[in-house]
């Protein structure tokens, strides 16, 4: 049985602190040993560059040897999380008196799944996507990623061509300058969908022939720039700009019901906008937290002024704590956005993304592509819920951690003020039992959240 | 006028984490040779650590840094429970490259500053390291009726969190999804993200439990 180390740690604590009269206390009296570093050496790697670790040090050549020092630069180096292994050793250098202090390195993996996307729905069939994150591109700790997701032509259309979307981003998130420390990212995409325009979300004209309901056909070729800087450790500031090239084509119903199409202008335009976020993430571990919390506070300004053809402005905060609520293993998450403004549909709000399932039509949306028959975008958002976290094992191999989560969420969007409740799920509560994974190639999620949210 | 304070006593800072990393990685208890005795009003405890130090660890201990081995001791209840007493105890072990000697500092409640010992080799390290006498367990109150065993947690390198924290950043890269609300999800496996993942260091540790005693035991010893 382990033991009830709170309770011994009570005790130890209240313990004597002062040796007791006659008890032997002999102060060490031999001066520490003063080497000095005569070369820090780095072995053991092989992807990564040895700059990018020795700028991460915290010892260098000509100093006196300091345990401490050495101690937090390996640290430094393990939560870098490129190693699974750090050891350090000091070992005799040219003459008495000097010492070589050694970093031996073991690489860990850094490529890792960020995207797996496979569904089914009535008007699509079957789609999929998978997506690929390297953490430490060149060995320098770049992040760069892409991700795909392919649904092909509708059913019943085709000779429609392929509703697809892809996407890359390149971050830097610490390079080096002389007084600030920067971040900069840029992502691309482009992406070919389609929203089924029916003037209900199930498109019941259409039953059984979703291929002849009315649709918007659009695509996006665009991208986003940015630059910031950290004000902390564990904060991010940043500031870029977004250039999208738009087109859409309305592409009329077989039948009577033509429904309004979500917002976007018709045939080409263009989006630019500024952007900025702020992000904090004081969490000490990003699979399973126990403490500190992760919240995001984005803004986009669209405006003519900056060349496009869209006037906008769109506003969403999102936190997330530990699972430390109430000294309980609960964490708290919640989201809350405006939009104002003529913002395209894909800027508003798709009450399915939020939701752990719908009851209804809409689904979440796979990379922003929506597959669903539901097609309403809302201009505010606010969602609140509480996951119940059941720790299940901690071990060495492919499996390294699994929890058992149990989640609520309530999910509430409108059109606008006094639009009341956009009723895209029939209970504005979903729930989660979802088994999560920790492995050597990324988390996973088995949720039945999400099988509820295809078979509801 | 600047009073002089006592050196804050490692084994304390260590202990600390030992417990906050309580949830490591470790196998079942294993057995321990120990004698728990009062003296002086007080309990202490004697114990065997024959399979702590095998002889692989002399790569570790012989790094040339130092190395620190936390030892929390405990009389619990055989079925478990509160403890009715514990005491913790750090050893400090420094390889000197050119002298090559070991140097170990012990600090406890009764030496907080430290006893200092200097071995001429590995083997002799190892059989000081293995035999710890006299761990002071507190005061030797009323022992609780009934079967107890003395359990000692060891840890090796135990990271406090306070350096946790102070080489913690935050570097982890973007969600690759791009805004949020446009995430993507599925049955089969979600968002990837990884980095400040705790270091390993630190998660792992060894638990020794005795054959039980009674009370009476150790007040007769």
């Amino acid at each position: 049985m382990p033991l009830p180390w709170k309770a011994v740690l009570a005790l130890v604590l209240a313990g004597p602190w002062t040796p007791a009269a006659g008890e032997d206390d002999p102060t060490p009296r031999e001066a520490p040993r003063r080497y000095v570093i005569e070369r820090v050496e780095v072995v053991g790697l092989e992807t990564t560059r040895e700059e990018e670790v020795r700028r991460r040090l915290l010892v260098s050549a000509g100093e006196v040897l300091n345990d401490e020092q050495v101690l937090l630069s390996r640290l430094r180096l393990l939560q870098l999380g490129w190693f699974s292994g750090v050891t350090t050793r000091v070992e005799r250098g040219s003459e008495r008196g000097r010492v070589v202090v050694v970093f031996d390195l073991t690489e860990r993996n850094t490529l890792l799944v960020s995207d797996l996307v496979l569904g089914w729905t009535p008007p699509q069939g079957l789609y999929g996507g998978f997506g690929l994150a390297q953490q430490n591109f060149l060995g320098r700790g770049l992040g760069l990623s892409g991700a795909f997701v392919y649904g092909g032509s509708r059913l019943d259309r085709p000779q429609d061509p392929s509703l697809f979307g892809v996407r890359g981003s390149f971050f830097a998130p610490d390079l080096p300058a002389r007084r600030q420390r920067l971040v900069a990212g840029a992502t691309a995409l482009f992406l070919r969908g389609e929203e089924l325009t029916c003037s209900d979300p199930d498109c019941d004209a259409y039953a059984g022939a979703l291929g002849g309901a009315p649709r918007l056909r659009y695509e996006r070729l665009g991208g986003e720039a940015v630059l910031g800087f950290r004000p902390g450790a564990f904060e991010r500031l940043t500031g870029g700009f977004r250039l999208e090239a738009l087109s859409a084509e309305i592409v009329p119903g077989s039948g009577t019901d033509q429904g309004p199409a979500p917002a976007i202008l018709p045939g080409e335009s263009l989006l630019t906008a500024l952007t900025g976020s702020y992000e904090i993430d004081t969490r000490d571990d990003s699979f399973f937290p126990r403490a500190g919390v992760r919240a995001t506070a984005q803004i986009t300004f669209a405006s003519p002024f900056l060349g496009g053809d869209y006037d906008y402005s769109r506003y969403l905060v999102q936190f997330e704590s530990a699972f430390a609520i109430f000294k309980k293993r609960l964490r708290l998450q919640a989201a809350v956005g405006a939009v104002q403004g003529d913002a395209p549909f894909f800027d508003r709000f798709y009450a399915a993304d939020f939701a752990y399932f719908s009851i209804g039509p809409a689904l979440w949306r796979s990379m922003e592509l929506n597959f669903s028959t539901d097609s309403r975008y809302d201009t505010a958002v606010a969602m609140a819920g509480l996951e119940y976290a059941v720790p299940l094992w901690t071990r060495r191999g492919f499996l390294r951690r699994g929890y058992l989560a149990l989640g609520l969420r309530g999910v509430y969007t409108t059109t606008g003020p006094g639009a009341g409740r956009t009723d895209a799920s029939a209970w504005p509560v979903s729930g989660e039992v979802a088994l999560r994974l920790d492995t050597p190639v990324g988390f996973f999620n088995l949720s039945t959240g999400a099988l509820v949210d295809f078979l509801l | 006028m600047t009073a002089d304070r006592p050196p804050a006593p490692s084994w304390r800072s260590a202990l600390a984490l030992t417990l906050a990393l309580g949830a490591g990685v470790a196998g079942a208890a294993e057995p321990l040779q120990a004698s728990v005795s009062e003296r002086a009003g007080r309990l202490v405890a004697t114990f065997d650590l024959p399979t702590a130090f095998p002889a692989e660890i002399e790569r570790q201990l012989g790094n040339g840094l130092t190395n620190v081995v936390a030892l929390v001791a405990s009389v619990v209840p055989e079925r478990g429970g509160s403890p009715a007493a514990a005491g913790a105890r750090t050893l400090e072990i420094l390889f000197d490259v050119w002298e090559e000697t070991y140097a170990v500092t012990v600090r406890d409640a009764r030496t907080p500053r430290g006893r200092r010992a200097v071995l001429p080799d590995f083997a002799a390290l190892r059989t000081f390291l293995s035999t710890q006498r006299d761990l002071d367990l507190g005061p030797a109150g009323e022992l609780p009726p009934g079967p107890l065993v003395l359990e000692v947690r060891l840890d090796l390198n135990p990271v406090s969190r306070e350096d946790l924290e102070r080489t913690r950043e935050f570097i982890a890269n973007p969600a690759s999804s791009g805004r949020p609300g446009g995430g993507s999800r599925s049955v089969l496996a979600a968002m990837a993200s990884i980095l400040l993942r705790e270091p390993e260091e630190g998660e792992e540790f060894r638990l020794y439990r005795s054959s039980p005693f009674a009370a009476a035991d150790a007040r007769g010893r």
